[in-house]
């Protein structure tokens, strides 16, 4: 293996690259027809085809030979979440790649830094608080990106020594912020609830859920998503320059001030956006652009359309096995990404210390 | 192309590092920098290429203040080379100098014909021809060194400014970089720690002791056994090298 890593990874040449982005909207793609057709309800494959066909072309393209209530499961529960599942992967995949640029750390996460927990603790205050001041969703991903905000500022400013920003550093303060707002968000579900519904509403926002995913949740996500993407995708290269340090960036023609203030905006936005629809899902925005990098190399132009694909599809795939591996009941979907993310995060802690290269 | 300070003045935590530096240097000209650890040299170079801002008086680039400059239009009128940072990712050697090409690229553009035309005469300049696809952290100390001198050179800048550029090399990468800066016809300021190569290069050196500038001179001029006994409090013979053309200090530690 090792041999082959280094032979053949990462990938040189434009046509294997593309090869894999190939590869890897094919597995998305098969990924998805998985996630519909698996459930507590049996749907058929050949069913699922005929009922987008005839959706998604507007006419009877094939004869119907389901019912209704089929219907309803695969358009109005299945498919937003496996698009939402789909988004909050890629999402947080993005978030991981510009907070590593912005760091100069592998290890920088939404999760590790505890902005998600930070994002969770202002969309929960709205929710409990705010629904005099604002509406609905536009109130509760406001509140997720003011504390991604709060806690971003905190955890950057802790782990900070003399401009530089170490691993030993920003593991603890991303220990300390996620505790605190943590702990925040159980006080005020357990004030506010009771019940079994409190130790549910807690679950929800601190080990994650697709649950409740639908196509109007979907599409302020989306919209969020899309933005940030086309913002992310166009500072590409001063995310190369960044990584060398902020002084490289500097004599290189990189406005580093304003750029710093994108990334971090870009971040808590994006954030804010995917944990007031998914709660807190963690290591996703660790594992995914450290695997990806591995295989396309670090320079941002590649290295964010691949890792937008395997991020995706990794939530994709992470959210089947939380729905089918208990069924009928339901693992948080936190569980599974913490699962296959906290081992994968000691490892690179463990290579971190042994030679501060990635 | 002209590089002038007036006045720089800087301090860390209330600490004065450098007090009211006036230097100049002149089109074409290699300007070296000589002086004691902590005399405030990297210092002054850093207030010069914006990562340190002057507590007070600024630089000029052919008298329009740096400071006042995008980082853009600094970049390609001034480039700089460094020590090599630790990081933590890793990039091809290629990929590393074509970064040296960002100020002249736009945002949505990738890297024209000109762009890969001048990476790769650099690359070959500094002598890495066919290391294009070597991983830069897989390279060794002189080969990092000769990439960012590389992506230095790619940027296109008259001027080029060198925070310590040879340190932890061994003697022949040194004067390896130094040959290859020497050919480039650019304007030159640089830090220099080995006496004899400042006076191997150098046009001009400006010694500098305790935050000021001491004296200002030729090598000749400012390489003496009284000056560098003054600064360094080492005893030293100074002679004429006939293959160079140029004096060498010999060293006469007490034993």
């Amino acid at each position: 293996m090792k041999k082959f890593k280094k032979h053949f990874l990462p990938l040189e040449s434009n046509g294997a690259y593309l090869f894999f982005i190939f590869i890897m909207i094919a597995a998305l793609i098969v990924s998805i027809a998985v996630s519909i057709v698996l459930g507590s309800v049996d749907i058929k494959f050949g069913d699922v085809i005929g009922f987008l066909a005839n959706k998604i072309s507007g006419r009877r393209v094939v004869v119907p030979t389901w019912d209704d209530s089929i219907e309803s499961i695969i358009w109005d529960i299945r498919t937003p979440r496996v698009l939402t599942a789909f988004i909050v992967g890629a999402g947080l995949t993005l978030c991981g790649i510009v907070m590593q640029a912005l760091t100069k750390n592998t290890l920088a996460d939404p999760y590790v830094l505890g902005i998600s927990q930070g994002a969770s603790s202002g969309a929960v205050f709205m929710i409990m608080y705010g629904s005099m001041f604002f509406y609905g969703q536009y109130g509760t991903v406001l509140g997720a990106f003011i504390g991604a905000v709060i806690s971003i500022v905190i955890a950057l400013q802790i782990a900070k020594i003399r401009n530089k920003v170490t691993a030993t550093q920003l593991i603890l303060a991303g220990i300390a912020v996620a505790a605190m707002f943590g702990a925040l968000t159980n006080i005020m579900i357990y004030l506010q609830r009771t019940g079994s519904d409190k130790v549910k509403t807690a679950q929800y926002w601190m080990m994650g859920s697709l649950s409740g995913s639908t196509w109007e949740r979907l599409v302020y996500v989306a919209i969020v998503f899309v933005v940030c993407f086309i913002v992310i995708y166009a500072i590409r290269k001063m995310l190369d320059a960044m990584l060398l340090g902020d002084d490289v960036a500097l004599t290189l023609g990189v406005n580093t001030g304003r750029l710093k203030l994108i990334m971090i905006l870009v971040t808590t936005l994006l954030t804010g956006a995917i944990v007031s629809i998914s709660g807190v899902i963690g290591f996703v925005g660790l594992t995914i652009p450290h695997i990806t990098r591995s295989v396309v190399g670090s320079k941002h132009t590649r290295l964010i359309p691949a890792a937008t694909l395997v991020g995706g599809t990794f939530l994709v795939l992470a959210d089947v096995i939380s729905r089918v591996i208990i069924s009928p009941e339901e693992l948080p979907i936190g569980v599974v990404s913490a699962f296959f993310g906290a081992p994968f995060f000691l490892y690179l802690i463990r290579k971190s210390r042994m030679g501060g290269k990635g | 192309m002209k590089l002038e300070t007036k006045g720089i003045t800087y301090s860390i935590d209330g600490k004065l590092i450098i007090d009211g530096i006036d230097i100049s240097v002149k089109e074409g000209e290699f300007v070296g920098v000589v002086g004691p650890n902590g005399c405030g040299k990297s210092t002054l170079l850093k207030n010069i290429y914006k990562v340190y801002t002057p507590d007070s008086g600024a630089a000029y680039i052919d008298g329009e203040e740096i400071f006042k400059m995008s980082n853009k239009k600094t970049a390609k009128k001034m480039s700089v080379m460094q020590q090599e940072n630790l990081v933590d990712f890793d990039m091809t050697v290629y990929d590393m100098a074509m970064l040296g090409r960002f100020a002249h690229q736009k945002m949505f553009s990738g890297d024209s014909d000109e762009d890969r035309e001048i990476v790769l005469e650099y690359l070959k300049e500094v002598g890495l021809e066919g290391y294009e696809k070597r991983h830069f952290l897989s390279l060794s100390g002189g080969e990092k060194q000769r990439t960012l001198l590389a992506r230095a050179l790619s940027q296109k800048a008259p001027l080029i400014i060198l925070d310590e550029p040879t340190n932890h090399l061994d003697i022949g990468y040194q004067y390896q970089i130094m040959n290859i800066l020497k050919r480039q016809k650019l304007t030159m300021l640089c830090c220099v720690h080995d006496l004899n190569i400042a006076a191997t290069y150098c046009d001009r050196i400006i010694l500098m002791k305790k935050r000021e500038v001491f004296k200002i001179g030729t090598p000749r001029e400012m390489l003496t056994s009284e000056n560098i006994k003054e600064l360094f409090h080492i005893d030293t013979q100074i002679v004429e090298n006939e293959k160079t053309g140029s004096i060498n200090i010999i060293f006469l530690p007490e034993l």
